[in-house]
């Protein structure tokens, strides 16, 4: 009798114990994309190199893109179960300091790989790319070489494009128009869309049609051709490097102003600019690291085009403009 | 009286919980005052040139997807009414069940495979547009259309093909007044289905449309949730989706003739000979070739693919796992609801009251056509400040799966259940029989078969799904479809296409394990 009251009181207590323990792991849950947290996305590499180091469990959540993110955030407001943010880029940055929902990171910048100077108190990059059309070299001799000959060669080679209303790149691409043509963007829009084969809801769709041969140019990242460099031995496929620059997507994180555990988020933040977050992400995202050298890239990468000037237009225009802009791509694009 | 209205009770009860998933997070979303940030934009979009223009594109598209799927559609499951002996008809009427399980996003590639440029049947640069939008739709619905149609002829008894041919009818008369009127039944709720599923179609308008001009109201709803952020907007035009397809069903409910039902049920189909048995065996064979063409380009790309590479990794076995889960318990629950219903708009049918029983079907089917997007994130707006809804992703998703399958159970076993109570109502009262002796004995039996093909077609729509579980995050595992996606987003394009032939053959060895199980061993 008394070895078994012995035996339960002593399950009881390790059960006790391990509820304990649990409770004494927290779990920093981070919203980001799904092919952050795939299995051959930076993820699972994430996952391990931080919890090494942070006593913690990490919870990352996959949702569809940046805006179902914020979204997301919008929608469940204080009661989120958010700590974090990755993945919005900087054409949502300005709409989501508007949302009053996140909070200043007060992390002290290192000197980071971006191109230009970062200057912003409430979100960090982690990664970034730019927006290029990526042609197979042996169907295309002649790549336009500037965003102006692609719109104005009526003989100019076919492309796929994505949607700008439901695609991060085809909002990217309504950018890059707005910037070369400013104010013409419309009639450029109007020259190219003869040669636009279709417009996808994603890159996906768009990137899948290319791959069958559908059209000449598909419009994706600089980084593209690396992938097929490095993950598939194959290095038919180039992005066309246009004179006027390359339109950028910096991608970043931020610190979710109703977090109940900022330190850890914090110490996340830190984490994510280090070399153990840096160096997983050029062959898992596939987008240059914030804040890396370039000596520490890939070797692949070297063969890359140089996409330089970076254009990029300010997070309050984007935000201000959005709306009407892409109404006005419609009205054109419809016709 | 009273199995009337325990009866009404049940279907009540089912009502009123589709009421709550549907109409509770559309009026969260309509009350979202509280959002920083958010103020509605002009509720008033009829005064849109935008929203009249996708309006207007959505339902012609829809219309004309509808006419030549269902139409076609009619004369195929006539050819395989006649031929019931057709060398592999049974593999055939099962693949025919698959086009439905294909995600869009991989189902547009299959097009693509056979009508793009390098397309063993090139359309060229003219896929890209009305075109390719309806090839894509006949791909899906004819095959769906031929499964829910062809169970009509064989509510033909036999005395009637016998009269037929004493009376000397041709084939026209035959046609005319004794197909057709068996028809009647199930036709319009079949438009209806079929035309709910074109008007909601979304990646497949956008991509293979060529452009913003071939916008439907799902995109418009999409973007208004998304990009634009205004959850009136989105709840608003929902609504107007709603009303569109109300009118439609009202519409084709004029077609509508229930048929008398007679206390025979002996059916038979004599094979048809001569000239009508050469253009059957064309219209088979020209149907199968259109749904097999895009599923063989799938097969032929997979098999170059790296097949061990992905069968390997533990994701994909997590993702069978949760997919099987997901589409299992949808199936089970949609059913139990469908079943529900139909017993009391039957009943209701059977007293007489055929307008209030359509009510019941009607209520039943067209919560389809509000976006997952909308009830996903109205429920978000509602729980989230009750309780954790990650822990309740999975009874969520298969709560959304069930509802969308359950146009699919009306339609399948809508016809079947209500001939059979028209049949034996009387005589189950006069012999006492109810409850679940009642079922055991009488409706299980007799209606195994649409009970089969209603649990493998909600399994298999669960089992493709991709829309619900994308929008809830996956905190745990990918379902296949998500899985596919994120292939597809990571440039593993040739792993993608693997996935997705891996995805068909689970969902073919379901459907024809389900409808083996439950339907019994007779082919349909």
């Amino acid at each position: 009798m008394f070895r078994v009251l012995r035996f339960s009181g002593g399950t009881l207590l390790a059960l006790v114990l391990s509820f304990a323990a649990q409770a004494a792991t927290p779990t920093l849950v981070v919203y980001t994309y799904d092919s952050f947290t795939s299995e051959w996305g930076p993820g699972p590499q994430v996952k391990a190199a931080f919890e090494a180091k942070c006593s913690c469990s990490l919870e990352l959540v996959g949702l569809e893109d940046g805006v179902s993110m914020l979204n997301r955030l919008k929608l469940e407001g204080s009661n989120t179960r958010a700590d974090l943010l990755l993945g919005i880029d900087t054409s949502l940055t300005a709409d989501a300091r508007a949302s009053g929902l996140f909070e200043a990171h007060r992390i002290t910048l290192p000197e980071l790989s971006l191109p230009q100077p970062w200057q912003d108190d409430m979100f960090l990059p982690y990664d970034y790319g730019y927006f290029a059309f990526v042609y197979n070299k042996e169907r295309l001799d002649n790549p336009p070489t500037s965003l102006r000959q692609l719109v104005a060669d009526e003989a100019g080679p076919t492309i796929l494009v994505q949607d700008p209303r439901t695609s991060t790149p085809g909002l990217g691409l309504l950018l890059w128009m707005k910037k070369v043509f400013g104010d013409e963007s419309d009639e450029a829009w109007a020259r190219l869309s003869k040669r636009i084969v279709t417009v996808s809801k994603g890159w996906s769709e768009a990137y899948g049609l290319f791959l069958k041969g559908e059209a000449d140019m598909v419009l994706s990242y600089t980084t593209s051709p690396a992938y097929h460099l490095i993950a598939e031995q194959d290095s038919r496929f180039a992005a066309a490097r246009f004179s006027e620059g390359h339109y950028q997507q910096i991608e970043v994180a931020g610190l979710v102003r109703a977090s109940q555990q900022k330190q850890l988020a914090r110490d996340f933040l830190e984490f994510m600019l280090s070399d153990g977050f840096q160096s997983i992400i050029p062959t898992t995202n596939w987008m240059y690291p914030a804040n890396l050298p370039r000596t520490k890239l890939p070797a692949d990468f070297g063969n890359l085009i140089d996409p330089s000037p970076a254009l990029l237009l300010s997070d309050e225009l984007v935000t201000s403009k959005r709306k009407a802009w892409v109404d006005d791509w419609l009205e054109v694009m419809s016709r | 009286m009273a199995r009337l209205r325990s009866r009404a009770f049940a279907a009540g009860l089912v009502l009123a919980l589709l009421a709550l998933i549907v109409l509770a997070p559309m009026a969260g979303l309509l009350n979202l005052s509280a959002i920083p940030g958010y103020e509605p934009g002009d509720l008033r979009f009829w005064e849109s040139a935008y929203i009249r223009r996708v309006l207007f594109f959505s339902v012609w598209q829809a219309l004309l997807s509808m006419l030549c799927s269902v139409l076609p559609a009619i004369l195929v499951a006539r050819a395989f009414a006649s031929q019931a002996d057709f060398p592999l008809r049974a593999l055939l009427l099962r693949l025919f069940a698959l086009p439905l399980v294909v995600p869009a996003v991989v189902a547009v590639m299959g097009v693509v495979s056979v009508y793009g440029s390098g397309g063993w049947l090139s359309l060229g640069r003219s896929l890209y547009g009305i075109n390719g939008i309806l090839l894509a739709h006949v791909f899906f619905n004819l095959p769906l259309a031929v499964r829910l149609l062809l169970p009509q002829w064989q509510t033909i008894p036999a005395h009637h093909w016998q009269l037929g041919k004493q009376l000397g009818m041709n084939a026209w008369q035959r046609w005319r007044f004794l197909e057709w009127p068996a028809l009647r039944e199930a036709l319009p709720g079949v438009m209806l289905l079929v035309f709910m599923l074109c008007l909601t179609s979304f990646a497949v308008v956008l991509t293979l449309g060529g452009g913003p001009q071939s916008t439907t109201l799902e995109v418009a709803i999409y973007q208004s949730l998304r990009f634009d952020f205004d959850p009136a907007r989105a709840v608003v035009l929902a609504l107007l989706q709603l009303s569109i397809c109300t009118l439609v069903a009202i519409t084709t409910l004029r077609l509508q003739r229930l048929p008398e039902v007679e206390i025979t049920i002996a059916s038979f189909s004599k094979p048809v000979t001569g000239r009508r048995k050469w253009l059957d065996t064309m219209l088979i064979l020209t149907s199968g070739v259109f749904v097999g063409m895009p599923l063989l380009s799938m097969l032929i790309d997979a098999l170059g693919g790296p097949l061990w590479q992905v069968i390997g990794t533990a994701g994909f076995w997590r993702a069978v796992v949760t997919t099987l889960f997901i589409g299992l318990f949808a199936a089970l629950f949609s059913v139990a609801a469908g079943w529900f219903l139909l017993q009391y708009s039957a009943t209701l049918s059977l007293a007489g009251k055929t307008g209030k029983a359509n009510l019941v079907d009607l209520a039943g089917s067209i919560v389809y056509v509000v976006p997952p997007l909308v009830i996903g994130s109205g429920l978000f707006v509602l729980l989230s400040p009750h309780f954790d809804v990650f822990a309740w992703v999975y009874p969520i998703v298969i709560a959304i799966n069930a509802l969308m399958g359950l146009p699919f159970v009306i339609r399948s076993l809508g016809p079947a259940l209500r001939q059979n109570h028209a049949r034996y109502h009387y005589l189950c009262q006069s012999l006492a029989l109810q409850g679940w002796s009642r079922f055991r004995h009488l409706e299980w039996p007799l209606l195994r078969r649409p009970l089969g093909l209603a649990v493998a077609l909600v399994a298999a729509l669960a089992m493709g799904d991709l829309g619900v579980i994308a929008l809830f995050g996956t905190p745990h595992s990918a379902t296949l479809p998500l899985l596919i996606y994120q292939q597809l987003g990571a440039y593993m394009i040739p792993q993608a296409t693997v996935t997705a032939l891996l995805l068909l053959v689970l969902s073919l060895s379901v459907f024809w394990y389900l409808e083996r199980v439950i339907g019994g061993k007779v082919d349909a």
